[in-house]
């Protein structure tokens, strides 16, 4: 167990390292010194409380992106639309509070926001699993399909019922004080939402490794067939496991409007379901390693965005340098079997011998 | 001394969590019939791979007619004139007998005609009984295994290795092939089959290696050994037998479990099983035997609520429970032990405690405020482990890491007490060693005496025949006959197993 754990560490830190170094090599091809590059990236995330915290901001919509997607994952089933359950998340998020923030106090107003976006989004999702339940359809396709229309229909909204009152771009109008997510460090963008976050990542923890429902469900995920010779109705888990997947991604529409954006701009946050994913692989689906998988992203994304700011090398090398930390972490899960399996094998000689 | 035809010298094999061979040596000359015994699990199957080519020893050399040989891959093997019939057959089933035969031997055009013919003679020749245009997915398992067998001599085989040929056989069927067997050495060929059988040993082999726990741990001539002394050498120490008769026969008991005319129509429309009636009573149990593949398990599956049948119904204590699902059977005191663990019994890659909840996840029994109970759930656990003499590190191992007979045990274990009123018990000892065997069917006889119905399938007649109350032969979806097992011989029970019915069957046996 303890050659476990620190196989663990030891191959999931070189996969980071690996996968900086990697992308310091395809800056030598532009001609850039990684080395300063990658000084600046580290420096300037840390070189004040407003940028370090803006960390914990881009890290809050990805564990739910990520979670969502873990979700369904450890079900056995492939939910890849958290993208277009986000933007119905959004939508619903930024319509209540439009709504309830003339007429309601502002913490029964995000009460009721946070209620009925989880319940939207979450019939949303549930959707998906009702036709993969009722008619066997491919999950798969249907999730992702689903997003197109999830966006289409955000669309069609701003530039008719929810747009602007000055009707010139395709947003809303500003959500009223009242009715923001709290701020946690004054002076900074860090916002409730984080802590959500940081509890829904525990709570499905709990949801899936302490109760007999997420028993189940990882049952079914596991061996449907020896599920259903158990009594364990496959389909009615389907449903659920889409509905709380939906929910999750949703929620992350919640924080986004009434925490960070304030309003809803037409196609905002596009990548986040996709990076949601690659956290979600990246954590092996585990709920726990999310918060962590997502922290980094999240460094590294307010990291990109600043050296783009200061110095020549395109922003987009991080979206590089994401995806070579993801490969190698990839990498290291099999390294890690394959250290496992030798150890195992080398004591077995061992013992035999 | 004659140079052997093929020689093992000290092949070891390690895979991560078993040692599968250690050192293990041996020859076979040619004319010579060689039984490979041992429990599962003792490493037949892995070193005749190993001969194959299909693993790769990490240790060892193989030798033929003296001259070392690299095996790298089933094609360097049959250059050498070895061939392996698997335990599953490897025949694509939408092909022709001929088409399967010739299948990776040919190239270019083929003249199908020409190679008809030649299949003909190759079977007239052994006196096999195979048409080679018929489609493989019509034929009976044995002729599938003689079509196996025309692939090997087709390819000149000289090396035939057979594992666990008989296991899907008739009494007669197997019959007929251990005097193919005896036919093909007699011709200078060579012949190692890998059995747990002691009887089938007895009567073909000319010499025996036992192995054990991945070692060769005897290496004996037929004519100087007997079915004692193998299996002592197999499991190491004295058989236990279960004796039948420790338990007195107790007078008939009110029937618990009725099968009404049940059938079952599969989606072609063809009937999995034809009006079936049967009755378990309290405290007995009911034997069923048959060729695998002729209705037990959706005979199980109907009884169990994961099918349910077109026409008849099922009663159990006079209830109706025929539109029950199986959740609701579970509750109702029906347990199944299914016959593949692996797909229907069990979540490979949860605990052993998180498989003894699996069909009690839903009772309020295993939950503390809507959690689950796992302070409760570990000490049952830890109970059933001592009790089952599961071996295991601890609760929280996954069952993946377990051998076969403890992953059985795990499932024994929590069917047991699931099943408070009916047992089914689907081939529960398939695959396992004897000490296993053992311990199951003392289990199965305790049940029974705590006055539970127990629905017992196997191929196994040994089996059927030293645990049963009653029993009911099953032959392509429809029972042959109910009988006592005083009515029954070795050989009618084969006939019926085999198609005949009882009319004819009487005729033969008187």
């Amino acid at each position: 167990m303890q050659a476990k754990i620190r196989d663990l560490i030891i191959t999931n830190l070189l996969a980071i390292v690996l996968g900086i170094v990697s992308s310091g090599i395809m800056l030598l091809f532009l001609g850039e010194n990684p080395v300063s590059a990658f000084t600046i990236l580290i420096t300037s995330v840390v070189r004040d409380v407003y940028t370090f915290a803006d960390i914990f901001v881009k890290a809050t919509p990805l564990m739910f992106t990520a979670l969502s997607f873990a979700f369904t994952y450890k079900a056995n089933l492939y939910n890849i639309g958290a993208q277009g359950q986000f933007y119905i998340g959004a939508i619903i998020a930024v319509a209540s509070s439009l709504y309830l923030q003339d007429i309601l106090p502002g913490w029964l107003a995000l009460l009721i926001t946070l209620i009925l976006t989880l319940l939207g989004s979450g019939l949303w999702g549930g959707f998906i699993g009702f036709v993969k339940a009722r008619y066997n359809s491919n999950e798969f396709l249907i999730s992702m399909m689903s997003t197109y229309v999830a966006l289409a229909i955000m669309n069609y909204l701003l530039r008719t019922f929810l747009m602007e009152t000055k009707a010139e771009y395709p947003q809303t109008d500003a959500l009223a004080n009242s009715v923001w997510l709290p701020r946690i460090i004054p002076g900074t963008r860090l916002h409730v939402g984080f802590i959500l976050a940081l509890l829904s990542c525990i709570g499905v923890w709990v949801l899936l490794y302490k109760t007999p429902l997420g028993y189940r469900i990882r049952a079914v995920g596991y061996n449907a067939r020896a599920a259903k010779m158990s009594g364990i109705d496959a389909k009615k888990l389907y449903i659920l496991a889409f509905c709380i997947s939906g929910a999750l991604a949703g929620a992350a529409g919640f924080t986004e409007v009434n925490g960070v954006q304030h309003m809803l701009v037409q196609g905002f946050n596009p990548d986040i379901g996709a990076a949601g994913i690659g956290i979600a692989i990246l954590a092996n689906g585990n709920p726990i390693g999310i918060i962590f998988a997502s922290i980094l992203f999240g460094a590294l994304k307010v990291g990109g965005t600043i050296m783009g700011q200061m110095s020549a090398i395109p922003s987009s090398i991080i979206e590089l340098m994401q995806g070579f930390v993801m490969v190698f972490v990839i990498l290291a899960y099999f390294v890690r079997s394959w250290l496992e399996n030798n150890r195992e094998k080398r004591k077995l000689q061992k013992a035999v011998v | 001394m004659e140079t052997a035809f093929f020689e093992l010298r000290g092949i070891s094999k390690y895979f991560a969590k078993v040692v599968a061979n250690k050192d293990v040596s041996f020859s076979i000359r040619r004319g010579e019939v060689l039984a490979l015994l041992g429990e599962n699990g003792a490493g037949k199957s892995t070193v005749m791979k190993i001969l194959y080519g299909l693993y790769r020893a990490d240790e060892g050399q193989i030798f033929k007619d003296g001259k070392e040989v690299k095996i790298q891959s089933p094609k360097d093997a049959m250059k050498l004139g070895i061939s392996m019939i698997q335990q599953h057959f490897s025949l694509v089933p939408a092909h022709t007998v001929t088409e399967n035969i010739i299948l990776g031997n040919v190239g270019g055009v083929i003249d199908q005609k020409l190679y008809q013919e030649e299949i003909k003679k190759l079977a007239g020749v052994y006196g096999f009984n195979v048409n080679p245009n018929d489609y493989v997915r019509d034929l009976e398992v044995g002729v599938q295994q003689k079509v196996e067998i025309l692939k090997a001599l087709y390819q000149k085989a000289s090396l035939l290795i057979m594992d666990e040929p008989t296991a899907v056989l008739t009494p007669q069927e197997a019959q007929n092939l251990m005097e193919f067997i005896r036919n093909f050495a007699a011709q200078g060929n060579a012949v190692i089959f890998i059995t747990h059988k002691l009887k089938e040993v007895m009567s073909v082999a000319d010499r025996i290696i036992v192995m054990r726990a991945g070692k060769v741990c005897g290496d004996v001539k037929r004519s100087e050994t007997n079915e004692v002394e193998l299996s002592k050498l197999m499991i190491g120490k004295d058989l236990e037998q279960v004796r039948r008769d420790e338990l007195k026969a107790k007078p008939a008991q009110k029937p618990r479990l009725i099968i009404e005319k049940v059938t079952l129509e599969e989606q072609t429309g063809v009937p999995a099983l034809k009006n079936i009636s049967l009755a378990v009573g309290q405290g007995e149990i009911l034997g069923i035997a048959g060729v695998s593949g002729n209705g037990q398990q959706e005979l199980c599956e109907i009884i169990c609520g994961a099918q349910f049948p077109s026409s008849g119904r099922i009663l159990l204590d006079g209830e109706d429970i025929t539109n029950k699902d199986i959740r609701a059977r579970i509750e109702a005191g029906i347990g199944y032990v299914p016959a593949d663990r692996s797909r229907d019994g069990m979540v490979m890659e949860m605990s052993i405690a998180e498989n003894m909840l699996l069909k009690s996840s839903f009772d309020k029994k295993w939950q503390n405020r809507g959690f689950i109970d796992q302070r409760k759930l570990n000490a049952y656990t830890q109970e059933q482990i001592k009790e089952y003499s599961i071996k295991t590190p601890s609760t929280e191992a996954m069952v993946r890491g377990l051998s076969g007979g403890n992953q059985q045990k795990v499932i024994l274990a929590r069917e047991v007490d699931n099943g408070e009123k009916v047992i089914i018990f689907d081939q529960p000892t398939r695959g396992l060693d004897l000490g296993a065997v053992n311990h199951i069917h003392k289990v199965i006889l305790k049940e029974r005496a705590k006055g539970k119905s127990i629905v017992l399938v196997s191929t196994e007649l040994s089996e059927i025949f030293a645990l049963s109350d009653k029993i009911a032969v099953l032959y392509k979806g429809e029972i042959q006959g109910i009988f006592e097992p005083a009515e029954l011989t070795t050989e009618k029970i084969g006939l019926l197993m085999a198609g005949f019915k009882i009319g004819e069957v009487r005729e033969d046996a008187s």
